[in-house]
């Protein structure tokens, strides 16, 4: 749960923004709520917003809602390496709850996710209530409430950088760091919409296992050698 | 509550739930080599990476922009974060210094 603080500090605020616009869109406080509750993904709600906003229908809303939230495919399948053989309802109310920050702090505090449900519940159930308290307090009191003072926009780049650095383990982090860095912002400024993340997260994870695999192909290989000469030296 | 909004609400929830879960539900089951084991340890930096430098070189509206505010905010938190290695004291110190450049930089 104390874990969850930054996460609580950083949705607090940006869900009063969803709530906020989401009134001025339309919605009633109710609604707002409800999306919050059962969506969960604040891009693609704010997305949804701005579609609901300039009239657009619930098709292509749903559509890019899918395309926005394909990138949690990537965090679901890492985070399954820690849950093996866990029951599926379980699963699927640890899945239902994944968000970007969720899943970053759990991987900054491996050893407590690592086949302990409660404990990623209990980050998860934290944060999910703030983004829906933050709705609905937003859309409820939007036009008193100013979210631009005390740094409060900063809070989420803030908490990814922290993520980000607290991930930075060996060289070759840096080198994906600065891969998926420099491709995300080429597949942004290149393509419309959100697909930027899951291309160049995939790109440098992608470049990641590739190199993985050679290193422990050369590895073994070496190894071979070694036990070889090894031997020789012995025969001699 | 409308139903149209409603369609818009549960189609969402659907197609949000089913990446998050699929993945999840089926993978727990598989027996996963150790080396793409390793190369998946990497995504999260790598996701990480991809979210955070958008935020910084492009502007709400989409353009490619220099922002002296978030670049030095940025800087801030990444050296913070790297010293301290405290999550929450990190993150909100950077705020801080969000906040406190915000009167220098003008925002």
């Amino acid at each position: 749960m104390k874990d969850a603080l930054p996460i609580v500090l950083g949705y607090l605020p940006v869900g009063m923004a969803f709530g906020l616009l989401a009134g001025n869109a339309g919605l009633a406080p109710s609604e707002a709520g409800l999306m919050s509750l059962l969506v969960y993904a604040g891009a693609s709600q704010f997305l949804a917003i701005e579609m609901i906003f300039k009239g657009i229908t619930w098709l292509p809303i749903v559509l890019a809602t899918f395309f926005v939230n394909l990138r949690h495919i990537l965090m679901s399948s890492n985070l399954s390496l820690y849950f093996k053989n866990a029951r599926l309802p379980l699963l699927g109310f640890l899945s239902a709850q994944l968000t970007d920050e969720s899943f970053a702090v759990a991987m900054s505090n491996l050893p407590k996710v690592k086949n302990n449900p409660p404990y990623l519940f209990g980050l998860q159930i934290t944060s999910h209530l703030a983004w829906v308290i933050g709705s609905i307090g937003g859309a409820l009191f939007g036009p008193f409430i100013k979210i631009s003072e005390f740094g409060l926009p900063f809070a989420l780049p803030s908490l990814f950088i922290c993520l980000l650095v607290f991930q930075l383990k060996t060289v070759r982090h840096f080198g994906i760091m600065a891969i998926a860095g420099v491709s995300s912002l080429f597949f942004k400024w290149a393509l419309q919409g959100n697909w930027y993340i899951l291309l160049a997260a995939l790109l440098a994870g992608g470049i990641g296992v590739v190199v993985e695999i050679i290193n422990g192909k050369r590895k073994t290989e070496g190894e071979g050698q070694e036990a070889q000469s090894s031997k020789k030296t012995l025969r001699g | 509550m409308k139903e149209e909004m409603l369609a818009i609400i549960f189609g969402m929830a659907v197609v949000t739930f089913l990446p998050r879960f699929l993945p999840m539900a089926f993978l727990t089951r598989w027996v996963i080599p150790e080396r793409v084991k390793m190369g998946l340890g990497y995504i999260p930096t790598a996701i990480l990476s991809a979210i955070v430098f958008p935020i910084l070189f492009f502007n709400e509206g989409g353009k490619v922009v220099v922002q002296p505010l978030y670049l030095l905010s940025a800087v801030s938190v990444f050296i913070l974060s790297w010293r301290l290695k405290r999550l929450w004291a990190s993150v909100i110190l950077g705020m801080l210094v969000y906040w406190g450049l915000g009167f220098f930089l003008g925002h």
